[in-house]
């Protein structure tokens, strides 16, 4: 992976009009996409700020709004708890492929509440939350292995 | 051959069995305790989980949590080492079923030979010699004492499901008898939950000399000659080589043929170690079997040209064992080097290593995981490297171990590097007229 032309590439779509560059060369293939999103607020200045990334989509945003999700989502660290896996295995979201989430984020939880399954040797084990709150972020993508005590859930404590 | 192989343990064998993956092209998993984050092999290998928190029972003795990194990595097979779970045989069955080949011996070799009292007998009836001694498990105390005397003192008490010492009681006269053998059983039962107890002629100081084998799927089985691992403290070997200069080709040769029936009894998978016992007339006892690769496995590689941790992967693959032996070429010697203080009781001495410098040149070989700044967690053995040197023959096997000990260097912790060193300057060692009581009277 030639990281230069990669480089180069991020500077010409950051620097032109162009939203969307795909290449594909000898097993190589990069995508380039920016998106442009105005300013909600009246009174901000008209420019809008781009930013690119090869490979993953980003959404470009004014500073303001950035700070403001920021202090929607980052609660403070010392009423964060994490939930970590007591085993080695494989981490679902859910009882079944085809069933509902035990947890989503923003659920309120409290000590007992099952909050995921992790299996291992084909036996299902479900991971309870042994707090109160509410769950602000979910660390692992459904059908992950996991290690021992890796952390799988941001609890904001009540 | 595997694709990917689960090395379930951890310090210098698991970068041992690491090294050789390498050389195969088989991808890695390391396994390791909160304690062995920092450890060398986890950083070497192609990927690694953790198991569990830093004692044993919790992490590297944990088989749901061994088998589930290996379901969640996609490893096919699993090299357990030595310790930990090398020896179980519900391990082995339970690597089986999860369709995980288990790099050693099948669970019923493994349950034969891991008793010690049908271990002795199976080798009886393949014409291997036994210590003189009762024919299983005692039934009853006059029984007992009336092959004692058919036997003649000293005699030893010995637990079936046993060892590390515990459960043995050596009876130097007919009047201790009974007492000794109430509280061998009493000791069994607390240690292994089994108190059943066998007899055997005592052999006073002999000598260790154990039997390298290798068996393949096929029905191959060889053996690659002696170690000598008399030098011992309270039963842990300290210093092993090879080949013994007690052991002379005949000898070689007969106690080769000897444990080659004796592994061929269990149709035997794998690398195994069979110990004897040789005394003074340079009669040879079968003691027991270790279905494992065993820690001083390097000194055999040096004088027979064989990679073990090699043949052992190849034999679980299904292949023919690869090196066939010829004979012992040089000389080699081990010295197991522990973190522990010679001069105070040989206290183990955790710690940070401030300071490391591996002694090298031709004929050196370092079996280690520790590097400079490494520290050396208190939850496991004290074993933090192994020195191996080959000469053209003992005298110079010698000299090469005092060049290489004195230029070890390894500062922030205390080792019995000077111990070593002191052994070889002793003449029983240099003479190589020693046994198993050699480190008492030292």
């Amino acid at each position: 992976m030639d990281l230069d032309l990669i480089k180069k590439l991020v500077k010409i779509v950051n620097s032109s009009g162009v939203t969307d560059l795909e290449i594909e060369e000898s097993g190589f293939r990069v995508k380039i996409a920016k998106k442009i999103r105005s300013s909600q607020v009246i009174t901000q200045p008209q420019t809008p700020i781009a930013s690119a990334q090869p490979v993953v989509q980003t959404t470009a945003l004014t500073a303001e709004e950035t700070a403001k999700q920021k202090a929607e989502i980052e609660p403070t660290a010392a009423n964060l708890h994490e939930i970590r896996s007591p085993i080695v295995g494989t981490f679902y979201r859910a009882p079944a492929p085809d069933a509902d989430s035990y947890a989503q984020v923003g659920a309120v939880v409290s000590p007992g509440t099952v909050l995921c399954i992790v299996e291992a040797m084909k036996l299902m084990n479900e991971i309870e939350s042994d707090v109160n709150g509410k769950i602000v972020k979910i660390l692992v993508e459904n059908g992950k292995p996991v290690e021992y005590n890796q952390p799988l859930f941001l609890i904001e404590l009540a | 051959m595997f694709n990917k192989i689960l090395i379930a343990n951890r310090g210098e064998i698991a970068l041992r069995i690491l090294r050789t993956c390498k050389e195969l092209e088989i991808n890695t998993v390391a396994v390791y305790s909160e304690a062995d984050r920092d450890s060398l092999h986890v950083t070497f290998a192609d990927e690694a989980v953790c198991i569990g928190p830093p004692f044993g029972k919790d992490s590297y003795l944990k088989i749901p949590a061994i088998i589930s990194a290996a379901q969640v990595t996609g490893a096919d097979a699993i090299h357990p080492g030595y310790g930990f779970l090398a020896e179980n045989a519900s391990f082995s069955e339970i690597c089986k079923e999860s369709k995980l080949k288990f790099i050693g011996p099948s669970p019923d070799m493994i349950r034969a030979m891991g008793d010690k009292a049908f271990a002795k007998d199976t080798m009886k009836k393949n014409e291997v010699p036994v210590i003189p001694g009762s024919d299983g498990v005692i039934e009853n105390l006059n029984q007992a004492k009336e092959l004692a005397k058919e036997i003649g003192y000293p005699v030893i008490i010995k637990a079936s499901a046993g060892g590390g010492g515990k459960g043995m009681r050596i009876v130097w006269e007919e009047s201790e008898f009974q007492k000794a053998f109430q509280t061998a059983r009493t000791e069994a039962e607390a240690a292994f939950a089994n108190g059943d107890v066998y007899l055997e002629k005592y052999i006073e100081n002999p000598r260790h000399i154990e039997i390298q084998v290798m068996g393949d799927q096929h029905g191959n089985i060889y053996h690659y000659g002696e170690r000598d691992c008399s030098i011992q403290r309270r039963h842990q070997k300290l210093i092993e080589e090879s080949p013994s200069p007690a052991v002379d080709e005949d000898l070689r040769t007969r106690m080769g043929e000897a444990a080659i029936r004796g592994a061929q009894s269990v149709n035997y998978e794998g690398a195994g170690t069979i110990e004897f016992l040789l005394d003074k007339h340079q009669n040879f006892y079968f003691m027991e079997m270790n279905t494992r690769i065993q820690v001083e496995h390097p000194v055999t590689e040096l004088v027979y040209d064989v990679d073990l941790v090699r043949q052992q992967i190849l034999v679980a693959a299904g292949e023919k064992i690869e090196a066939k032996p010829k004979k012992p070429h040089g000389h080699a010697i081990e010295f197991r080097i522990n973190a522990e203080d010679p001069e105070n009781n040989f206290r183990p001495s955790p710690g940070k290593i401030s300071s490391l410098h591996f002694p090298g040149g031709y004929g050196v070989r370092i079996d280690s995981h520790i590097y400079q700044s490494y520290s050396i967690p208190p939850y496991y053995d004290s074993l933090i490297a192994k020195l191996i040197v080959w000469g053209k023959n003992r005298e110079h096997a010698i000299m090469r171990g005092k060049r290489a000990l004195s230029e070890f260097i390894v500062e922030g912790i205390k080792t019995t590097i000077p111990f070593h060193l002191q052994v070889l300057e002793d003449g029983r060692f240099k003479s190589g007229n020693f046994d198993t009581s050699f480190l008492e009277k030292f």
